[in-house]
């Protein structure tokens, strides 16, 4: 077993041909005849052994199996075997010119085609399909009944990506280091370079995670297995494109303002999205009585006031332009349509365990509720943010009427709070039938998520083809421009509104839509009464034995020179 | 075995349903620790997915299931803590050794350092695979495999196990290696509820059977109790010095016994009644004169009280 250690007894060495009288040398052998090193190691290998303890399991194993695995050799050796041709092959090709010109940008380009392969490609993919394998190869239920939480399990696999990333870069850096000694590229363009490939093939990771949690069955699999390979070719053909334009104009963008607010504005997106997407693919995996809403909840949260922020900079930065708000306004309604079908679909119905940890103060139970897991929260939730965008937005427009200076844009401020009011209604209104339709359906079959936000889509789908076809069949009606029968379609009602349309229908639009969602929205408050109701419930005494084992309480120390320490 | 007051497992009013099949139907019962249960039934009786609920890799439609008292609806995480489960197959890794798997397991369950090196000494020293530690799982062999799996099952030191078919497919020495490592971790405390097809097996190291069929439970207890509860007949023979006509026509008046067939002196009988009965039947034989020389029960076996109690239908 490892974790023998040899024998640390001292051993003594008689000298060959003595006989054993006062004159024998005696020569310790062990550790007085250990090498510095092998002291040194003794050292070391306990500490490592602790770090050891401290590291995911997950990673300590997948990186044990990378190394021994064909896949992984096979990649490096190809990358390395790529990188020496591309050197040799350049170098042979630049000639005696390598003195005198710069030649370091055409062989990055080249490099960063080698690294971008196994880093948009395989690390991803190989994410991907250590999930599925584990289903695959029935481990993953030996896996979730570990002390392991779902969400070790995700950061698991998305270290192993990350030491898999590492030996790739380690192949490659030579190679990046010689660029720049070539001359010709710079090394904030290098590491620009190597930041953002770094990042985009931990988040395509994570986003290749998040699809095996979501593929369970086999023909699911595949059929993701095989989108995500065509995706991820593709965003390397891209990523390399795109490299290459880095790699060539570097110069004239990086370094200014407009650079670094365009990175700190991506970065922001990027760990919000990031976020959202670990705590996605954890919630999928993770048992279901457990709370799996209220992180995403929070997250959704964050990444709408990060959307907020960065539009209310543009906003200002770009003097005060309605246009702004707009787009604040319009990929929100998108946004929370879409989350808000998702946070609709959740079972109904709370756990004794969720139970246990709802807020009990007055003003937790009247902001926190929203938080809690359940369809009709979910609902509340998506309609309280949605709310408060149009809120701001319509501050942000009334603003723009007393700050603005410069010329106005596209879009009046008329217009502006017609779209605003009317999308609200849509979403409001679309997300409520849907729930109704799904509390119906569920009544006599199994509505699974994924089933329940497919309804979410049809409802849509439905309420906006029915009508288009209505017209589009009708003698009549069929060569007119929008008419009242597209009211419940939000596709041709918004784009119509925007197109001018505020001045015919704007005011029947913002009366009808937001009263249809109005109404829809009581129509629903029964079931949002019912999940407010409930309460938090005392653990059993079993668990409360359990928790007084696993954390007792610190003993008592004493308060005064004169107590008796108990 | 000593029987604790608290069950160690308990399952009340379980049921699951997977669209039109009901695959456990109301099935409550305990095993407490020292105890080795053993779950019997037909091949879709509802036993794996029993044994998956108690596992918490599946869920009850209704009802539920406890491990040491802890919900494994409520509180998967503290149950996942007290319960090892080896299930009907053998989940392996690619590039992996016997060593690293079970580092791997020891790891996932928190155990760190000393602890960890020691769990993963005594599980290779119990499963005596500490001289393959360095091989491949992936060239093992069934039984060795078996093994592992079991090791797996214990490496955090769980206080329940529950064993989905783990003599499946093993050689005849492998199973007794197998029943005797049960036999020892139920005399360490634990508590073990194990299914297997191969009765004879269950029967020499249950303490008590629970039988299911097409998701119901017919019966629970000790093979004894169970054969007593559903009246399953002995096999008696008994044999006299002479008289056996008289012998056959004293019989054929008495209670309880039936399919009476005799070959000279010999009669052989079907019996209901426990040993107390048998005794008395002997008793009143003497007493009436027959010159008895030769008396001998056969009880019932698992197998047959098996037979008996299910009816061999599946769903």
């Amino acid at each position: 077993m490892n974790g023998d250690a040899a024998s640390t007894t001292e051993v003594l060495s008689v000298a060959d041909d003595a006989s054993f009288d006062a004159d024998v040398v005696l020569e310790p052998i062990g550790p007085a005849a250990k090498s510095r090193a092998a002291v040194v190691w003794e050292r070391i290998e306990p500490i490592l052994v602790y770090a050891g303890d401290w590291l995911n399991p997950i990673l300590v194993k997948e990186t044990r199996q990378a190394l021994k695995s064909f896949q992984f050799t096979t990649t490096f050796a190809l990358v390395l075997a790529a990188c020496w041709i591309v050197t040799i092959g350049g170098l042979a090709l630049i000639g005696p010119s390598i003195f005198y010109s710069a030649s370091g940008g055409t062989l990055l380009a080249w490099y960063y085609a080698i690294l971008a392969f196994p880093l948009i490609v395989v690390v991803p993919y190989s994410a991907f399909r250590s999930l599925t394998a584990e289903r695959e190869d029935n481990t993953y239920d030996l896996l979730s009944i570990t002390s392991l939480r779902p969400r070790q399990i995700i950061s698991g696999k998305l270290g192993s990506s990350i030491v898999q990333m590492a030996v790739y870069f380690s192949a490659v850096t030579p190679c990046l280091a010689f660029t720049y000694l070539l001359r010709g590229v710079d090394l904030p363009t290098i590491a620009v370079l190597t930041v953002y490939t770094f990042f985009g093939s931990l988040g395509l990771s994570m986003a290749g995670i998040l699809l095996a949690t979501l593929s369970e069955q086999r023909f699911a699999q595949v059929f993701v297995s095989v989108a995500l390979v065509a995706g991820l070719l593709w965003i390397c053909f891209w990523s390399v494109f795109g490299g290459y334009q880095v790699i060539q104009f570097s110069y004239a963008f990086m370094g200014g303002e407009e650079f670094w607010t365009t990175t700190l504005a991506l970065t922001t997106a990027y760990v919000t999205t990031f976020t959202l997407m670990f705590f996605a693919a954890a919630g999928t995996i993770t048992f279901s009585t457990e709370n799996r809403s209220t992180p995403l909840r929070l997250c959704m949260l964050v990444q709408q006031a990060a959307w907020i922020g960065w539009m209310a900079f543009a906003w200002i930065y770009n003097g005060y332009e309605l246009g702004f708000i707009f787009a604040l306004a319009a990929f929100a309604a998108v946004y929370w349509y879409v989350m808000g079908a998702l946070l609709t679909s959740e079972r109904v119905g709370m756990s004794q365990r969720v139970k246990r940890r709802l807020p009990q103060s007055f003003f937790g139970r009247a902001f926190l509720s929203w938080l809690n897991p359940g369809p009709a929260s979910g609902y509340m939730f998506t309609i309280a943010n949605g709310t408060s965008i149009v809120l701001i937005s319509l501050l942000g427009i009334a603003m723009s009427q007393l700050l603005a200076s410069g010329t106005p844009g596209s879009l009046s401020a008329d217009e502006l709070f017609c779209l605003l009011i009317v999308g609200w209604g849509y979403v409001v209104a679309y997300l409520g039938v849907g729930m109704m339709a799904i509390r119906l359906l569920r009544r006599f079959a199994v509505v699974n998520t994924f089933a329940a936000v497919l309804i979410h889509f049809l409802v849509i789908l439905a309420g906006s083809g029915i009508p288009t076809t209505i017209q589009m069949m009708s003698v009549d009606l069929r060569y007119e421009d929008y008419s009242l029968l597209q009211i419940p379609n939000p596709f041709w009602s918004l784009t119509h509104l925007v197109d001018g349309g505020v001045a015919s229908e704007g005011a029947i639009l913002v009366l009808v839509i937001p009263a249809a969602a109005l109404c829809i929205l009581l129509l629903n408050l029964r079931s949002v009464v019912r999940e407010l109701q409930a309460v938090r419930i005392a653990p059993p005494k079993r668990v409360l034995q359990d928790e007084a084992e696993l954390h007792p309480p610190p003993a008592a120390l004493p308060q005064n020179p004169w107590d008796e320490p108990e | 075995m000593i029987r604790t007051a608290t069950p160690q497992i308990e399952l009340r009013n379980l049921h699951r349903v997977f669209d039109q099949t009901h695959a456990v139907n109301n099935v409550s019962f305990e095993v407490y620790a020292g105890e080795v249960v053993g779950y019997i039934g037909p091949n879709g009786a509802g036993k794996t997915t029993s044994m998956r609920i108690l596992a918490t890799l599946d869920e009850p439609t209704a009802g539920d299931a406890y491990v040491d008292g802890f919900s494994v609806v409520e509180d998967p995480d503290r149950v996942r803590r007290r319960l090892g489960f080896m299930p009907d197959y053998f989940g392996t890794y690619q590039n992996v050794n016997v060593y690293e798997y079970l580092d791997f397991f020891a790891r996932s369950y928190g155990l760190k350092g000393r602890e960890r090196i020691s769990a993963i000494g005594e599980v290779m020293e119990f499963t005596q695979l500490r001289a393959l530690a360095e091989k491949p799982i992936n060239g093992l062999s069934k039984g060795m495999k078996q093994r592992l799996c079991l090791g797996r099952t214990m490496i955090h030191n769980p206080s329940v196990l529950v064993l989905d078919e783990p003599a499946a497919g093993l050689d005849p020495r492998a199973r007794i290696e197998l029943r005797e490592m049960i036999s020892k971790l139920a005399d360490a405390g634990k508590a073990i509820l194990v299914s297997s097809h191969i009765l004879t097996e269950l029967a020499e190291m249950c303490d008590r059977v629970a039988i299911i069929e097409q998701g119901r439970l017919l019966a629970v207890g000790s093979v004894a109790e169970i054969s007593a509860g559903v009246q399953v007949q002995s096999t008696v023979h008994v044999r006299v010095l002479e008289g056996a006509e008289r012998l056959q026509n004293w019989l054929a008046a008495r209670d309880g016994v039936s399919e009476l067939r005799t070959d000279g002196t010999l009669a052989v009988f079907d019996y209901a009644g426990d040993r107390a009965a048998e005794a008395s039947l002997l008793r009143a034989m003497v007493e009436s004169g027959l010159p008895v020389i030769e008396f001998g029960a056969k009880h019932k076996s698992l197998e047959d009280v098996f037979l008996h109690v299910t009816e061999g239908r599946v769903q």
